[in-house]
């Protein structure tokens, strides 16, 4: 499992952050003291760091530049500075995103997963139950018998793979589609899924995306 | 400064000279003064009437013409005083100090007002800052806690959002600092982020987003982009047609000295007495009377940025048919010969 650290003063954000973080599998340790923020991050060694720019005694910026002398933990400035300025500097300074407050969930997330991926090994390949799904080929495989996905199609299946057994809702799926430049309607994600789940029965999985009425599918 | 007028305002001057001058010609007559001694003292009187008149005419002459001259010629007058000789003669000394006088209060006002604005400027700045917190805090809560309701909330919340923006980009727009950077950034970039904002509101209103041909590379500020394209958007789903084929197309043009991009609706379209005002200051013209719900301040700011960052920003619109909003971005070659 994932260690996120969350560096942010403000309680309530910190707490949400920390409830949405949790139920997506991440382990969140939030910081507390900001006089020698540098050292405690380094202590806990966190995969990934949130970190916002107005925080007490340093500010944001100055911090990444001090912890970038000493580690290469991947950070996500997370600010409500939204300026194309700070934008640059913070990504001179060494973070690896930047994301203005408020910000839509969804993309958070995404963009912490993107992130653990390109820094850990990056695994192109993932298997559901007996199938081996080739991210890059876009292909699934049983055995000898392979099928051809669209990107579409790719993107929704290792999502709810990633997201086995829990309720993903149309809103997720829409979110990384768009987020990955492919703007499709309601109309579309309905067929796309219908598609998909034709492959899968096609392959000997009949029935294992679930339709829960009014929140969302779930994949067995 | 004119003569004649000069002659006009120091007429009376000459009307005592000339009653004196009869009451002493009478005298002359009176004491049997020969006639070649009235001669040549009217001699002598003309040549210092004559004197009186233009020593203090010429005088004057250079440094009223200078002021009155200058003031045209000046794009801010109010410098005048800076291109001045300080005069030689009495009134014109007094009329120097009272005008630099003047001018001193006068900026010691100005200074007081752009003070105060920099410091509202500062405060809003920082109270949008403040702002977003909450409110980020409110989507997380509507996020973490799904629902009718908090879907509901989440829309409410992104309206919010989208006001504060509003007057973020508005203060920035309106002011001389420059609050922009201009790097290169791709459009399909800036259009990704801009659907993906705006994406329940497409969704919900059954508009379809259709990309196509935006991979170019433009030289502006992608946050003030993103803004600027989101109030046209926002238009575009403000004012849809109730039809089944709702669409807004964005696709990009390039040629050899420009990049265009065109975003197109098939929305309810501007009626044309409307089309010239459509990025005036809080007009929202028919439209806005039909669907009631607009400051009209979006495109007069997005105007703004535009004209701030140097694109060009037009709409062309058919009523009842379609909207089509053009951005043209110019090509820097000298940028690209750096490159």
């Amino acid at each position: 499992m994932y260690k996120i650290m969350i560096v942010e003063d403000d309680e309530a954000i910190c707490e949400e952050l920390k409830n949405l973080l949790e139920s997506n599998n991440y382990e969140v340790v939030i910081l507390k003291n900001f006089a020698d923020a540098c050292n405690e991050i380094l202590l806990n060694s966190p995969h990934l760091i949130l970190l916002d720019i107005n925080i007490p005694y340093i500010n944001g910026e100055i911090l990444l530049q001090d912890l970038r002398k000493k580690s290469d933990i991947p950070v996500i400035m997370v600010t409500s500075i939204n300026h194309e300025k700070d934008e640059a500097l913070s990504i001179l300074y060494g973070a690896d995103d930047y994301i203005t407050k408020p910000y839509n969930p969804y993309i958070l997330l995404l963009r912490i997963k993107a992130i653990l991926k390109r820094t850990t090994n990056n695994y192109l390949e993932i298997t559901y139950k007996e199938l081996k799904f080739d991210l890059r080929k876009y292909t699934l495989k049983k055995g000898n018998i392979e099928i051809i996905l669209t990107k579409n199609e790719m993107l929704i299946f290792s999502y709810l793979i990633s997201h086995q057994n829990k309720i993903v809702t149309r809103d997720e799926l829409m979110t990384i589609l768009w987020d990955n430049a492919l703007y499709i309607n309601e109309n579309a994600l309905t067929v796309n899924i219908s598609r998909l789940r034709g492959k899968l029965k096609e392959i000997g999985y009949d029935n294992v995306i679930i339709t829960r009425k009014g929140l969302g599918y779930i994949l067995t | 400064m004119k003569f004649s007028e000069y002659l006009k305002d120091n007429i009376y001057k000459i009307i005592i000279y000339l009653i004196c001058y009869s009451i002493n010609l009478l005298i002359y007559l009176a004491f049997k003064v020969p006639k070649s001694v009235i001669i040549s003292t009217l001699f002598t009187e003309i040549i210092s009437l004559t004197l009186i008149f233009l020593i203090p005419y010429y005088r004057k002459k250079k440094f009223y013409n200078d002021l009155l001259l200058n003031i045209k010629a000046l794009d801010k007058s109010y410098l005048v005083l800076e291109t001045l000789n300080k005069p030689e003669f009495y009134e014109g000394k007094i009329l120097y100090q009272a005008l630099y006088d003047i001018n001193k209060s006068m900026n010691e006002n100005v200074k007081k007002i752009e003070k105060h604005f920099l410091d509202f400027k500062e405060y809003i700045e920082m109270w949008i800052h403040e702002v977003k917190i909450p409110l980020a805090t409110l989507i997380l809560i509507s996020n973490n806690h799904r629902g009718l309701f908090a879907k509901k909330t989440k829309r409410e919340l992104k309206r919010l959002e989208n006001y504060v923006d509003e007057v973020l980009y508005y203060e920035r727009s309106e002011n001389a600092e420059k609050d922009y950077l201009i790097k290169e950034v791709n459009l399909s970039e800036v259009i990704k982020n801009v659907g993906l904002k705006n994406m329940d509101d497409l969704l919900e209103n059954k508009i379809d987003f259709l990309v196509k041909d935006v991979n170019f590379h433009v030289l502006t500020d992608g946050k003030w982009l993103e803004f600027i394209l989101g109030q046209i958007i926002n238009n575009s789903i403000k004012y849809k047609k109730n039809i089944k084929n709702s669409y807004i197309k964005i696709y990009g043009e390039e040629s050899l000295n420009k990049t265009t991009l065109i975003i197109e609706d098939n929305g309810i379209g501007i009626k044309k007495h409307d089309l010239n005002q459509v990025f005036d200051k809080t007009f929202t013209g028919d439209n806005g009377r039909v669907v009631n719900k607009s400051t009209g301040m979006g495109l007069f700011i997005a105007k703004n940025m535009c004209e701030k960052l140097g694109h060009k920003i037009h709409i062309e619109s058919v009523y009842n048919e379609y909207t089509k909003v053009f951005i043209t971005f110019a090509k820097n070659e000298y940028y690209d010969v750096i490159k």
